[in-house]
């Protein structure tokens, strides 16, 4: 699974490789800069199935959280 | 205005009025800023009771609960209490103080990365490092911790930071935050009522989701359509009290009748519920035979562990009004005749209870919720009480039965029932308490005895760790490993040490007698039961197990 994300906050990245490996996945591949203010991040993640969609949900959850400035860059998944 | 008066200004603005707290080096600005203000302090014994207190004011009453904490220990120590509110869904905001900027990450006296330590338990946290941006932060802290699934919201402000002044104008006032609300698309409200009337045997699940605002919408649905229902311990409160298809709570120590109707049901709708493993006990035989309709404002619960076939994204309130106006553009289905099967599947409660003139803790509180006023607000601690309280409560409302849930924090019940009576100054509260439980926090005795609150603490002694020793007796060969608390104090002369009247009973035949005169007592009280030591809670559904492996007694 892989994901192009727009953060408002840098920390998210932390706490996004976090939630991967609690959730017994991993993360192959993470590329991450700020830009502005705000950071794009790049994240490739393997795992079971279950685990990546419930992993999918709680990073959409971190992003509504950083809300109204968070959003979503087009993505490209399994 | 320095930051801490920018601060407290704030949470002025966001309608605070009280801030459950305790003091220490880096929050003294603030400290300073709230002295003989109109935002009012109540000063706790424990950083961790003031952020239950926050937690049990929030749960009350809808509004977000305040705490703060200093740096380092007084910041940590919040942390039990705001992973409860992540768990439970729960607006509080934290505001800790920080060691000042130049010191940070020196591993300075009291300093503690607070933003990571409680990134994974709070909806959001925030280090304000200018004291131009507190005003706005605290804002989007409070908006942020109640919109959509609501939760909590921590705010670190380094000690020189709240010292300094303010360049950018006096305390401006930011323009409130939108917060986005998903809705329902009309589509999959079709498809919903589109099963709804295809079933047979339906059984509403309601959860946590219905406190925040969802009860009247609750209880106009499942009343036009005659439908039986059950609910999460989070939700206790949901239905009419004299709702006649109420099941009770669901789950591990639930009543017979929800269990088994969930188990036999075709259609189960969950409203703002989480499947939780209390609930589901093993998820792929937890109802079988059923549709499965999700409705959760929190997009992240669906097929997280029981798939759906309709989901239903949106506010729980919403989402109920479009179901009933869908449903009353033809003709309604009832299922009155499935809900009085339904209800025939349970029984009475089973119970350990033992001679005649031992006291039972099962008893105590039977009688007890038959004395309390219906207005009550009852809190529980976690454990064996918990859950025949539970099993027994008939709340007017989820804001009158407040819980540790998805946590279990034993140390929660007591500080929460504080909260809860700041909250609601003319409202009985009463927190029902376990000795484990109660001896993580007896110093909040203080904080009543200071403040003159009336909340009142039933305290059921049954002299262990109740839970953890049924678990010991089912489950490890009866090996009582560090769950024999035989040695406690006499909880009665260390409630009058601090000035609180208390009352006690051992007798069965004097319960009544005693219960009536704790509820009559005008001020804070505690009653002290002493309980039989062995008594077990039942139903049980192993953890794990289904309804099919549903105990009712000792084997």
């Amino acid at each position: 699974m892989t994901c192009d994300l727009l953060l408002r906050d840098a920390r998210s990245v932390a706490r996004i490789i976090n939630l991967a490996h609690r959730f017994n996945c991993r993360c192959t591949r993470i590329d991450a800069s700020a830009v502005s203010g705000a950071t794009t991040a790049s994240f490739a993640f393997d795992g079971p199935a279950v685990a990546l969609t419930r992993l999918r949900a709680q990073i959409d959850r971190i992003l509504a959280y950083e809300a109204p400035a968070g959003a979503r860059l087009p993505e490209g998944t399994p | 205005m320095n930051g801490a008066q920018v601060a407290v200004a704030a949470l002025e603005r966001e309608g605070v009025d009280f801030i459950f707290g305790y003091p220490g080096g880096t929050i003294m600005p603030l400290y300073d800023a709230l002295f003989n203000h109109a935002v009012r302090h109540v000063l706790c014994r424990h950083e961790a009771a003031a952020a239950f207190a926050a937690g049990g004011y929030a749960r009350s009453s809808g509004r977000v609960g305040v705490c703060c904490a200093t740096s380092g220990p007084g910041a940590t120590n919040l942390v039990t209490a705001l992973l409860d509110a992540y768990m439970d869904s729960v607006p509080v905001v934290a505001v800790t103080g920080q060691v000042r900027t130049d010191l940070m990450g020196t591993d300075g006296f009291q300093e503690a990365d607070v933003c990571a330590i409680t990134q994974a338990i709070t909806k959001r946290n925030f280090l304000v490092d200018d004291p131009n941006q507190i005003a706005a932060t605290l804002a989007e802290a409070f908006a942020l911790a109640r919109s959509g699934r609501p939760g909590p919201v921590l705010v670190d402000i380094p000690t020189d930071v709240l010292k300094a002044q303010v360049t950018e104008g006096a305390a401006p006032a930011p323009p409130p935050l939108p917060a986005a609300v998903p809705r329902a698309p009309d589509e999959a409200v079709r498809a919903a009522v589109a099963q709804i009337r295809a079933a047979q045997r339906p059984v509403a699940i309601v959860g946590g989701g219905v406190r925040a605002g969802g009860v009247e919408a609750f209880r106009t649905f499942v009343a036009l359509l005659g439908l039986p229902h059950a609910s999460t311990l989070m939700a206790l409160g949901a239905a009419d009290p004299d709702d006649p298809h109420a099941l009770g709570m669901l789950g591990m120590h639930g009543l017979k009748a929800a269990n088994k109707a969930v188990q036999r049901a075709d259609l189960v709708i969950a409203l703002g519920m989480r499947f939780d493993d209390r609930v589901t006990g093993k998820p792929d035989r937890f109802a079988r035979g059923a549709a499965v309709i999700h409705a959760d404002i929190d997009a992240t619960e669906f097929n997280k562990i029981i798939p759906a076939d309709v989901i239903l994204h949106g506010d729980l309130r919403d989402t109920l009004e479009a179901l009933v106006a869908e449903l009353v553009r033809s003709q309604v289905p009832r299922f009155d005749a499935w809900a009085r099967e339904a209800q025939e599947l349970g029984g009475p409660l089973p119970s350990d209870r033992v001679a005649e003139h031992v006291l039972s803790a099962t008893d105590v509180l039977d009688r007890f919720f038959a004395a309390v006023p219906p207005e009550a607000i009852v809190t529980v601690d976690v454990g064996q009480h918990q859950m025949w309280a539970a099993q027994r409560a008939h709340p007017a409302h989820p804001r009158h039965f407040l819980s540790s849930s998805g946590l279990g924090a034993m140390g929660f019940g007591f500080p929460a029932a504080i909260g809860a009576q700041f909250a609601n100054p003319g409202v009985p509260v009463y927190a029902v308490v376990g000795d484990g439980g109660f001896q993580m926090c007896l110093p909040e005795l203080a904080t009543l005895r200071r403040y003159g609150v009336p909340a009142k603490v039933l305290l059921i002694d049954n002299q262990n760790l109740g839970m953890v020793r049924q678990w010991q007796e089912l489950f490890f060969s009866a090996r009582y490993s560090a769950t024999n608390l035989a040695d406690n104090p006499d909880f009665a002369a260390i409630a009058r040490a601090y000035g609180i009247e208390a009352f006690a009973v051992a007798d069965p035949r004097a319960a009544d007698a005693t219960i009536a005169a704790f509820i009559a007592h005008a001020g804070p009280a505690l009653l002290h039961a002493a309980c039989h030591p062995t008594e077990n809670v039942w139903p049980m559904i192993p953890a794990g197990m289904t309804v099919d492996d549903l105990m009712e007694a000792r084997a």
